[in-house]
């Protein structure tokens, strides 16, 4: 049995949940390592995948075993169909699903929480992101290793993207330059869109690359990532496009001093939302995409986040492998020479 | 791409379509989740991501009923609509959280409101209020486009056209399908892309179904992920993409055989030329779905396209929307979906001869008050 479900179904006996109903491909990918078409963008709850705590059994909307792993037998797929009763009557129809007293979902919508109700009347619905973010969020060596490889493609494509940076080039290209690195590297699915954006004195780093010409001396934020088999690995540094500015070169040292200390902070036990009240710092966790953390939660062994400071228009982040003393930093790309 | 586009009118037109809508089923706001809704009634814009990132870093959109400009949530000031005062711009909410769910329901109207999605803490804090599905609410507003929206698909399309171009000359024997992708991602935003949104589909399609891979329907399998796996000379692709443009998707879909076309592919090309040209015979104003699901069937009396899926569907914020033709909703559902002018209509039937492989492409057209005109190229093709 895949580890991934085996943490699944121990949390859904802790948390007292009979069935999962997952929408959210990160939750279904991570309980059945299957390979389904990438979407970009949020999308509507529906019933992607279900997991049966009696049987352990996982089931998958698919029309077919293509990308999906031989655990899972033909028997356990359903196809898709845009008849959401016919969506619920295949669920429905699963071995265990109407013994169940509470279903666990990892989203809704209202007319998905109308046909649950239509279908399994006397059932409650319970929360079933919560069971998967506690599955999901302390990692193995084995996943901890297929993060490296992720990063490591994404470092490859970020360091043509950097070569690229030259007098000349449009912002929009360099985001271009990266996805094609990505594909020859053959991951083609982004963890999002790279933003390659001219930092406008102190302003805030816009998140959206636009068609702006990049000139001699310009700081550049970057900021990109893939997945690979669905884990992620990202990174962002800021550089200078051709000669550096003296004061660029100064904004970039100050970064780096304040990095420093905040990556020294980043160790178990360490509350996020203590890390997220310093200014320009976000952190949320690395996996099967990005993993939200609360603030109140406090990071742990095990767990891989992503650690991203913004400051005097300078942004860099790492991905840090958490562990018993300071953690340990999987991203290896150089930072700017002088600074950053 | 010279088409008259004024993205404020654009925006404008949308929002009094939904305010009226809302005013019409006496409810005071919508309150949208979903980033493609999002994009709809306020035309603000995220970073494309991967849904789990996208999830948490969404827009939140407010839209009342009194017509007044709607409220917004995101983390990204430089994708909001320069018309929206600075007061209806606001930090983004975790909606992943019970704080971000209290924070939303705080600045909630009172009186019925419509949802699209929940997230499960919001599921929780609006326990007990009357919801109203606001999907259904949209989805009449988005399905009979503006002008300008038709011409932002249009623009859409001609950029995912342009770019498919650019890779055609690769599509050679030991060519992979990700370095297929690496030359259209490479193009697409120096075009103007806004973002890409699926994954390219490059699908090494079998001579049989038996062939596999395995089928849960029976029928042909498509769509798969992308793989490294080298295409050889005579493998037969189908392609799908679609990127988006000011909000607005693109779907691009054609055939490429490895080598170049045979008489066989050449004759399935025109056998899928005409299940659309029956369509278009019979595309009209007042002319339902099921006019289309029945002109399409007339050569065989097979279903020429993949049960999963359809015959055709519309096509706007999301890739795939109102109005859906030929679909497992039913015949019923076919029949009573009349057509009007500004709806848009992606055609993407299947020619397959099981031994012999198929053929696949998609069209683009929207009806107009006489007839239609298309939005994409007229034809999928043969290619190369």
């Amino acid at each position: 049995m895949a580890e991934g479900l085996v943490r699944a179904l121990d949390e859904m006996a802790r948390q007292n949940v009979d069935v999962l109903v997952l929408g959210r491909e990160g939750n279904a990918r991570f309980v059945s390592g299957a390979t389904r078409l990438w979407l970009a963008g949020t999308r509507p709850f529906a019933p992607g995948c279900v997991v049966v705590r009696e049987t352990g059994a996982v089931h998958l909307m698919s029309a077919t075993d293509f990308g999906v792993p031989a655990e899972i037998p033909p028997a356990r797929l359903y196809p898709m169909s845009w008849n959401p009763a016919n969506i619920m009557g295949a669920v429905a129809a699963i071995p265990g699903v109407s013994d169940a007293r509470r279903i666990g979902v990892d989203g809704l919508t209202p007319l998905f929480e109308q046909l649950f109700t239509a279908t399994f009347p006397d059932v409650q619905l319970a929360d079933g992101e919560a069971v998967m973010r506690t599955a999901r969020r302390v990692k193995s060596p084995a996943e901890i290793a297929r993060i490296r490889a992720a990063i490591s493609v994404a470092e490859d494509a970020f360091g043509v993207a950097v070569g690229a940076l030259r007098p000349g080039v449009r912002e929009i290209e360099l985001k271009g330059v990266f996805e094609e690195r990505m594909c020859q590297r053959d991951t083609t699915t982004p963890a999002f869109e790279g933003a390659f954006c001219v930092v406008e004195g102190d302003r805030p780093i816009r998140r959206l690359v636009s068609d702006r010409v990049i000139a001699d001396g310009d700081l550049v934020a970057m900021r990109a990532g893939v997945l690979l088999d669905g884990w992620e690995g990202s990174l962002a540094r800021t550089r200078s496009c051709g000669q550096q500015r003296a004061e660029h070169g100064d904004r970039l040292s100050r970064w780096h001093a304040a990095w420093t200390p905040l990556v020294d902070r980043c160790r178990a036990g360490a509350l996020v939302g203590d890390l997220r009240a310093t200014a320009g710092v976000s952190v949320h966790g690395v996996g099967l995409g990005a993993e939200a953390l609360e603030d109140g939660s406090s990071l742990e062994p095990g767990m891989v986040v992503q650690l991203e400071l913004e400051a005097n228009g300078v942004l860099g982040a790492d991905t840090l492998l958490i562990g018993d003393g300071r953690a340990q930093g999987l991203t290896a790309f150089p930072y700017a020479a002088g600074g950053d | 791409m010279t088409g008259d586009l004024d993205l404020a009118r654009m925006r404008r037109d949308r929002h009094r379509k939904v305010v009226d809508a809302l005013d019409a089923q006496g409810l005071t706001a919508a309150v949208l989740l979903g980033q493609p809704a999002v994009a709809y009634a306020v035309g603000a814009r995220a970073p494309a991501a991967d849904a789990a990132r996208a999830a948490q870093q969404r827009m939140i959109a407010i839209v009342t009923a009194d017509g007044e400009a709607p409220h917004l949530y995101t983390a990204f000031p430089e994708g909001v609509p320069p018309e929206l005062p600075a007061d209806h711009v606001h930090d983004p909410l975790p909606m992943e959280w019970p704080e971000g769910a209290s924070a939303l329901l705080e600045v909630l109207p009172d009186g019925p409101i419509a949802l699209d999605e929940y997230t499960m803490p919001l599921h929780a804090a609006l326990r007990g209020r009357q919801i109203t599905d606001a999907t259904a609410i949209l989805g009449a507003c988005k399905v009979v486009k503006t002008a300008d929206e038709l011409e932002c698909i249009r623009r859409a399309q001609a950029i995912n056209e342009r770019a498919m171009v650019t890779v055609e000359p690769f599509v050679a024997p030991g060519v992979r399908g990700t370095e297929l992708s690496g030359v259209f991602l490479g193009r697409i935003f120096e075009l103007g892309a806004s973002a890409n949104t699926v994954d390219p589909i490059w699908q090494r399609m079998p001579r049989r179904i038996a062939d596999g891979p395995f089928s849960v329907t029976g029928d042909v399998v498509f769509p798969t992920p992308t793989t490294s796996r080298p295409f050889a000379a005579g493998d037969v692709i189908w392609v799908d993409t679609g990127i988006d443009y000011e909000g607005y998707a693109s779907d691009f879909g054609c055939t490429f055989v490895v080598g170049g076309p045979e008489r066989r592919h050449r004759d399935q090309a025109a056998r899928w030329r005409e299940i659309v040209d029956r369509c278009l015979d019979v595309l009209k104003p007042g002319a339902t779905a099921g006019d289309l699901v029945r002109a399409a069937s007339a050569g065989d009396g097979r279903h020429p396209w993949l049960p999963h899926l359809y015959l055709a569907h519309g096509i706007g914020t999301n890739s795939a929307e109102m109005p859906l033709v030929g679909t497992d909703i039913g015949d019923e559902f076919d029949d009573a979906l009349v057509l009007a002018p500004g709806m848009v209509l992606v055609f993407e039937p299947v020619v397959w001869d099981d031994g012999n492989s198929g053929f696949r492409a998609e069209e683009i057209v929207a009806v107009t008050d006489h007839g239609y005109e298309h939005l994409s190229a007229r034809d999928g093709g043969p290619r190369g």
